[in-house]
């Protein structure tokens, strides 16, 4: 076992996991602000991806630069479904979001599938076969920029949290609802705007999917999700901290499972881990009790 | 006599079994046959489904109990060579044992995490029999199951329609019984609140335990029916879509009843197979969802409380008419 290789491994695992932190902060955000989960989140992933793909075939733009493109499309569509969809039914049982969810995710699937075909699609990266050496190894370009991509989108995100009037707001609709409610913040708003841009953040993962080469068709959002989620879980919910070290830490586990075990262990090797967190703790790693 | 509302649903149900005992005598009719059949095996499903969801448990992965069963029974039948009519429990047993063993883990969880642990389960059964277990299995490409009733007996489709329709009905009324009793009160109190229930009382660990295994265990049935009607069997039974249709047919139906799931697996089995025959494809799954999400919005205690909401829709309907006539007339 030589160092080069366990170097590629965790490569792989920092690149697969920037896409699961983009996902995961995006579900992160929605859960504070509204405190619901919706598991239809891999589909705004996949709809980032055939809108990158496409804007991509019809103009030729560098497809990093459509990452604002796909983002700005998935805000909309966000605000739209959490208005149709989810506002109707908050605070009536955690189990109806679940089940909403999955209408959701028929819909759009298909929705998709009816527009674009349901075959296995993918783009070529204008940077392919380029590589960096990094150290002992080399290292492909598009590994890089997707991390320094990432990381802007989440420095981004910290300042608009931070620094923004809205953000402030966003956050104290977060921590206490009615206290917000009291102090005039307008939460319904906060609602849709969260919503919209954690579907930003899956569509960002999305055309990130995308640029990297990898494969993708209509029903390829849900096991992403799902990953996301389990993130949210061992990182806890309701942390953006917890969903970027959750996701580093996942990304590279996954590919190591992948590497030692074989490609099949993939997607299983993360929910053994997810079940294993929960029996230990119900609640996930730094989850608090309760809620 | 005063007709009430009760009376009037056990005669319907009384004529319901009625025309599915007597219907397929008259007509010959294998597709419609077949049809019948599989929805059968649905209603057992969603129903077992339903059964776990009554305990306030919510689970994104049944397919796996569905596929154990199956599994289970094919192989166990294929061994030791018993009859399918034997190894449907055998192989339900299986799952009902590993449902305990998922209860295990899950009874401490919440709605999400449970939901997650559950859809994350069905991923790994799926992942181990197309895997380790792949020298049994048959890995992807899947092992023929024997039939029901061997294909070599006159009118053998008949005869499995009728063992079919035997169990369903056996499996809603024992569904119905454990409802009723004492067990099926403690299902709703810790769904209602777990809290409270204890307060009472009430052994959560040990009702949720009960609800997985006996919902395991119907899965199982049904799982094993249906590979047993179709003669085989393949990991595919693990996906996802296996895990969403009892969901989306209880919802539809009415969580929590006896006659949700029935009714939902029914009304949507209509829809579906009649929009296929309208030659919709992807379009077909679209109409689903936006029913799904219209009976969760509208109609959150599904079509059973159709009798119910109607009449409230009328009024507001009237209000509402009334309100656009006197803010549209002038005078």
């Amino acid at each position: 076992m030589d160092l080069g290789i366990l170097l590629q491994i965790l490569f792989w695992g920092i690149y697969a996991g920037c896409i699961y932190i983009l996902l995961a902060t995006g579900l992160n955000l929605i859960f504070g602000v509204m405190k619901i989960v919706n598991f239809a989140h891999g589909e705004f992933l996949m709809i980032g991806a055939y809108i990158t793909a496409t804007v991509f075939l019809l103009t030729g733009l560098n497809p990093y630069a459509i990452i604002l493109i796909s983002m700005l499309a998935l805000i909309g569509i966000g605000a739209v479904v959490e208005r149709l969809c989810f506002r109707p039914i908050l605070g009536t049982g955690k189990l109806n979001e679940i089940f909403l969810s999955i209408g959701l995710i028929y819909i759009i699937q298909n929705g998709v599938a009816v527009i674009w075909g349901d075959e296995w699609q993918s783009v070529q990266s204008p940077y392919e076969g380029i590589t960096v050496p990094v150290g002992a190894l080399n290292v492909p370009l598009d590994y890089i920029v997707i991390m320094v991509v990432t990381t802007a989108i989440l420095c981004g995100l910290y300042l608009f949290l931070k620094r923004t009037k809205t953000g402030r707001e966003m956050r104290a609709t977060s921590q206490n609802r009615k206290g917000a409610m009291l102090v005039g913040i307008n939460v319904e708003r906060m609602d849709v705007l969260s919503f919209g841009i954690g579907c930003a953040l899956a569509a960002a993962a999305g055309t990130l999917w995308v640029v990297s080469g990898q494969i993708f068709n209509p029903y390829m959002g849900s096991i992403p999700a799902v990953k996301a989620f389990a993130i949210i879980i061992l990182g806890g919910l309701g942390s953006i901290p917890g969903a970027i070290a959750g996701g580093l830490l996942y990304g590279i586990a996954e590919n190591s499972a992948a590497y030692f075990l074989g490609g099949v262990w993939k997607d299983a090797v993360s929910f053994i881990l997810l079940i294993v967190v929960l029996v230990i703790r119900p609640t996930g790693l730094f989850g608090e009790s309760g809620e | 006599m005063v007709v009430t509302r009760d009376t009037i649903v056990r005669y319907a149900t009384y004529a319901v079994v009625a025309i599915a005992i007597i219907a397929p005598l008259l007509s010959e009719n294998l597709f419609l046959l077949n049809l019948v059949s599989l929805m059968l095996i649905f209603i057992i499903f969603s129903s077992a489904w339903n059964l776990l969801a009554c305990s306030g448990q919510g689970s994104l992965g049944h397919a796996a109990f569905f596929g154990i069963g199956a599994y289970a029974s094919t192989l166990i039948a294929v061994k030791a060579g018993l009859s399918p009519y034997i190894t449907i429990f055998l192989g339900a047993a299986v799952a009902a044992g590993i449902g305990i063993l998922l209860g295990l883990t899950c009874v401490r969880l919440k709605e999400w995490f449970l939901a997650m642990v559950t859809f994350g389960f069905a991923i790994i059964v799926q992942t181990l029999t197309v895997s380790v277990l792949a020298p049994v299995s048959g890995g992807w490409d899947g092992i023929a199951s024997p039939r029901l009733v061997s294909p070599a007996i006159p009118g053998y489709q008949l005869i499995e329609y009728y063992s079919i329709l035997v169990i369903s009905i056996a499996a809603i009324l024992f569904i119905r019984y454990v409802m009723k009793s004492r067990a099926g009160l403690a299902f709703s109190a810790i769904r209602e609140n777990e809290l409270e229930a204890r307060a009472a009382g009430v052994d959560p660990v040990k009702y949720r335990l009960l609800a997985f295994a006996l919902s395991a265990f119907i899965a199982g049935v049904a799982g094993a029916l249906q590979i047993h009607h179709i003669g085989y069997i393949t990991p595919e039974i693990f996906g996802v879509d296996l895990s969403f249709w009892p969901i989306t047919y209880v919802i539809l139906g009415g969580l929590g009843t006896i006659a949700g799931p029935v009714i939902g697996t029914v009304v949507l089995t209509i829809i579906w197979d009649g929009l296929r025959l309208a030659g919709l494809t992807f379009s077909r799954y679209i109409i689903i969802g936006v029913i799904l999400i219209l009976t969760i919005i509208f109609l959150p205690k599904g079509l059973v409380d159709l009798p119910n909401q109607l009449p409230k829709w009328k009024e507001a309907l009237h209000k509402m008419r009334g309100k656009t006539k006197t803010a549209g007339s002038p005078e």
